[in-house]
């Protein structure tokens, strides 16, 4: 099977310095919520399921978790092994594109469902998952930093769900960040008792 | 930059009653400086040129080595000293790394600088040597506490002196500092709510 460039219709260009800075900034918003909340609620606060039955907030983050299990990793190989000069400008494919609006919580607020693969269990180890998201989070802003100095117009990701298909590495940054997005919101909207500190 | 130096100067006072014409000299020679969150000031093997003053941010002083052993040393915050201590006081390689765990922001100044107002002004070597054996004093209790505490002791005593990095930092470098396993250090978590 030939593999699919995804770059059948050019978006606007932007910056690419300030675009990376505005996906730091808001990841760093993603940690910031994980440091000051999530890790320090108790496993049975980050268990509770949704009042409408949805996922509880280890499960938000597990999911996510799994994606980054596969991007982070994707995006640190191709990144190191390119020695392709940075761009000035970032221009977004129609793919690219087209899932950070179906990920972003502004724009695509059609409810989803979980690819197969990306359906967190039931029992987590809370703790443990939030530790985990924080861990990339960190990850994911080191690699923004290295992408200063990186192509992101012309290193290719493939997707997770069909390696034959591949995203530019800055539209990969962008859809990756408007899912995070989508779902620390989701997350956020689950009623939890807050217990004051001993 | 106004209110910073003055909680430098207050915080120099605690270690000894400068008197003004010093303090006057010693306000002269700090410079802000930024840096992001979880960028490395000084690296292993790098001369420490300076010696920051905290006015916003946690950072970190930790061993890290080729076999993955990491140990987080010291967490610094407003309004204390930070830096590499040592390699900056002996002009010496440091064995450490120093590096923000949050956005952070400093006053700080070279040790040329501070060399010469410690070689010609008496007050700000004594000064200096007061704010050190305070941080002996500190050390040698942390180590007591590394060696004879259990987990649960050592998680409630830094509840206690500081319980605002719960907040601030992830719990794997509270977990590291204090010499427990990540996995402990939830389950310490969880107690403390339960009860």
């Amino acid at each position: 099977m030939a593999e699919f460039y995804d770059q059948i219709k050019d978006m606007k260009s932007v910056n690419s310095e300030e675009l990376i800075n505005s996906l730091e900034d808001q990841v760093s918003k993603h940690l910031d919520q994980a440091i000051m909340v999530y890790q320090n609620l108790s496993e049975a606060q980050l268990n509770k399921q949704a009042a409408d039955g949805g996922w509880s907030i280890a499960q938000c983050l597990d999911h996510l978790n799994a994606y980054g299990d596969y991007y982070l990793p994707q995006m640190e190989k191709r990144m190191a092994s390119s020695n392709l000069p940075s761009s000035l400008t970032f221009t977004s494919s129609w793919l690219g594109n087209y899932f950070t609006d179906m990920l972003d919580p502004d724009k695509g607020k059609r409810k989803m469902k979980a690819f197969k693969d990306y359906r967190p269990a039931v029992a987590l180890d809370g703790h443990a998952v939030v530790a985990k998201f924080i861990q990339q989070q960190e990850t994911f802003i080191r690699l923004l930093r290295k992408a200063h100095y990186n192509n992101i117009n012309k290193i290719w990701i493939p997707i997770s769900i069909s390696r034959f298909i591949k995203m530019k590495l800055g539209d990969t940054f962008r859809f990756l960040i408007a899912h995070n997005e989508r779902h620390v919101r989701q997350a956020n909207r689950i009623e939890i008792k807050t217990t004051v500190q001993a | 930059m106004v209110r910073n130096i003055d909680d430098l100067k207050i915080l120099v006072h605690q270690f000894h009653d400068l008197p003004e014409e010093d303090w006057e000299a010693l306000s002269k020679i700090w410079t802000p400086f930024e840096a992001g969150r979880k960028e490395i000031i000084t690296g292993m093997g790098t001369k420490e040129k300076w010696l920051y003053f905290v006015t916003e941010g946690v950072q970190r002083v930790y061993y890290y080595d080729e076999h993955g052993h990491e140990a987080t040393i010291i967490f610094m915050y407003a309004p204390s000293f930070a830096g590499v201590l040592d390699s900056f006081l002996l002009q010496k390689p440091s064995k450490y790394y120093f590096e923000t765990l949050t956005p952070s922001k400093f006053l700080r100044t070279s040790f040329q600088d501070l060399d010469e107002l410690m070689r010609s002004r008496h007050n700000i070597e004594t000064m200096i040597r007061k704010g050190l054996s305070g941080t002996i004093s500190g050390l040698l209790e942390r180590l007591v506490e590394l060696q004879c505490f259990s987990s649960e002791e050592k998680f409630s005593s830094l509840l206690k002196r500081s319980p605002h990095l719960l907040q601030l930092i992830p719990h794997k470098y509270l977990a590291n500092y204090l010499g427990i396993d990540p996995t402990n250090f939830s389950k310490l978590m969880n107690s403390i709510k339960i009860r």
